[in-house]
């Protein structure tokens, strides 16, 4: 599985460098959209994958699935800071500022703080099973933010963001080799994820929490 | 059942009367709380001296004292038991239900003596008209419901944290953000007297049931 990843990693990168067409006005550095979408798309999983888990401890009080559900977080934090920088680059390119409080930008901005007030419940609680059950239950208890950030806060502010591919006229707007890449960058950044939640629970290593 | 939601009623009954007691006793978080807001608020208008400050402005900062003194004040919630360990044995004697909600009512009389402490110290330093008085009560009062809601569960999350300094507001804040925002326009509204927008009470209405639903259903978990 590594293998197939490195190659269609590398295989993305060489398409993305001598395949894809420079973005109209916005130069070679634009393409950094390419790395700015997948990482979202994962940010935005490997939340959902922790609050997963962290129902499927609260339920059958298993500690493997509380180990599951951090490392989902873990992840995700490390996801949302590369797709949060990707992506103030490509808006100071398209918008000409860094940061401007967008609904796009609120929403990642929240993840971020949700992540970090996660990660920091955990360091700061000692006790293995307090640990487990305290953050299993801020990790549902910050879901309930979901339902705001999507259908409520891009209705209080205008946003600039462009819609998602998939968005509600049903039209794809892109070239179709960029949208085969960015559809590949997005399959490759999810095996990414799904590999390096994997990886340690097979060598099954004790790790720090 | 309704003898059981009775009996539900005095146990919530006996717990908000037991705090009060123990906090007559012990008045620090509850000064500290008052104090919080007050030093915050004195400290914002007097650096601004008297400037002319955006309603925008404005709203945002009579939210952002009421959250943070907020923080001051509930994070210690249930530090009380958890220091002298009781926290088992009182629930030998009131179901879960009953103490988190008896802590939620607690929180909710101090947050709306805070308010009501703070708002009208917050007007007059700055020097605010009100146009929509009812507006601006009801977004206090939906949003000091949020706050407790969530403010109370936060509360009990924290107290097996051995690192507590700044804990208690970084996780409060991204859950109660869907109350925060809103609240801060409506409050804008309500300085301004600009046509209020009345889905986002329904927002607020809406996130303050959620948060009570959320935290009843978690704070068995724990």
């Amino acid at each position: 599985m590594n293998k197939v990843i490195i190659l269609l990693t590398l295989a993305i990168c060489a398409a993305i460098i001598f395949f894809v067409p420079p973005i109209k006005g916005l130069g070679d550095l634009a393409k950094i959209i390419f790395f700015h979408v997948p990482t979202a798309w994962v940010s935005v999983v490997a939340f959902f994958t922790s609050a997963f888990f962290a129902a499927k401890f609260l339920r059958e009080q298993n500690y493997s699935f509380d180990k599951l559900s951090a490392r989902a977080a873990r992840l995700g934090f490390v996801f949302v800071l590369l797709s949060t920088v990707s992506g103030a680059i490509f808006s100071k390119l398209t918008w000409g500022a860094y940061w401007n409080w967008d609904p796009r930008q609120t929403t990642i901005f929240v993840l971020i703080l949700i992540y970090g007030a996660y990660l920091t419940l955990r360091a700061a609680v000692s006790d293995e099973k307090i640990r487990a059950k305290v953050s299993a239950v801020y990790s549902l208890l910050s879901v309930l933010t979901v339902p705001f950030l999507v259908f409520v806060l891009p209705r209080m502010y205008f946003s600039l963001h462009p819609s998602p591919v998939l968005n509600t006229s049903g039209r794809v707007e892109m070239d179709s080799i960029v949208l085969i890449v960015l559809t590949a960058a997005v399959v490759d950044a999810t095996l990414i994820f799904i590999q390096l939640m994997k990886r340690d629970l097979s060598y099954n290593r004790k790790e720090p929490t | 059942m309704t003898k059981l939601f009775a009996c539900r009623c005095e146990q919530i009954a006996a717990i908000v009367r037991k705090d009060f007691i123990v906090g007559l006793r012990r008045k620090a978080s509850f000064a500290a709380m008052m104090m919080f807001a007050l030093t915050a608020v004195a400290s914002l208008s007097l650096s601004t001296g008297g400037a002319p400050i955006d309603p925008k402005i404005l709203a945002a900062i009579l939210w952002v004292v009421i959250f943070f003194a907020a923080s001051a004040g509930i994070s210690s919630t249930f530090d009380d038991e958890a220091q002298a360990g009781t926290l088992p044995t009182l629930k030998l004697y009131a179901d879960a239900q009953a103490i988190l909600f008896g802590k939620m009512f607690g929180v909710f009389a101090s947050l709306t003596a805070l308010t009501i402490f703070i708002v009208p110290i917050f007007l007059v330093l700055f020097d605010v008209a009100v146009e929509g008085g009812l507006l601006l009560s009801t977004t206090i009062l939906l949003g000091v419901i949020g706050l407790s809601a969530a403010g109370t569960l936060t509360a009990a999350l924290t107290t097996s944290a051995t690192v507590k300094g700044g804990l208690f507001p970084i996780l409060l804040f991204p859950v109660t953000l869907p109350i925060f925002l809103p609240a801060i326009k409506l409050t804008e509204f309500a300085f301004t007297g600009a046509a209020s927008d009345s889905s986002l009470l329904v927002v607020m209405i809406l996130f303050d049931a959620i948060l009570v639903t959320a935290t009843s259903i978690l704070y068995d978990y724990l």
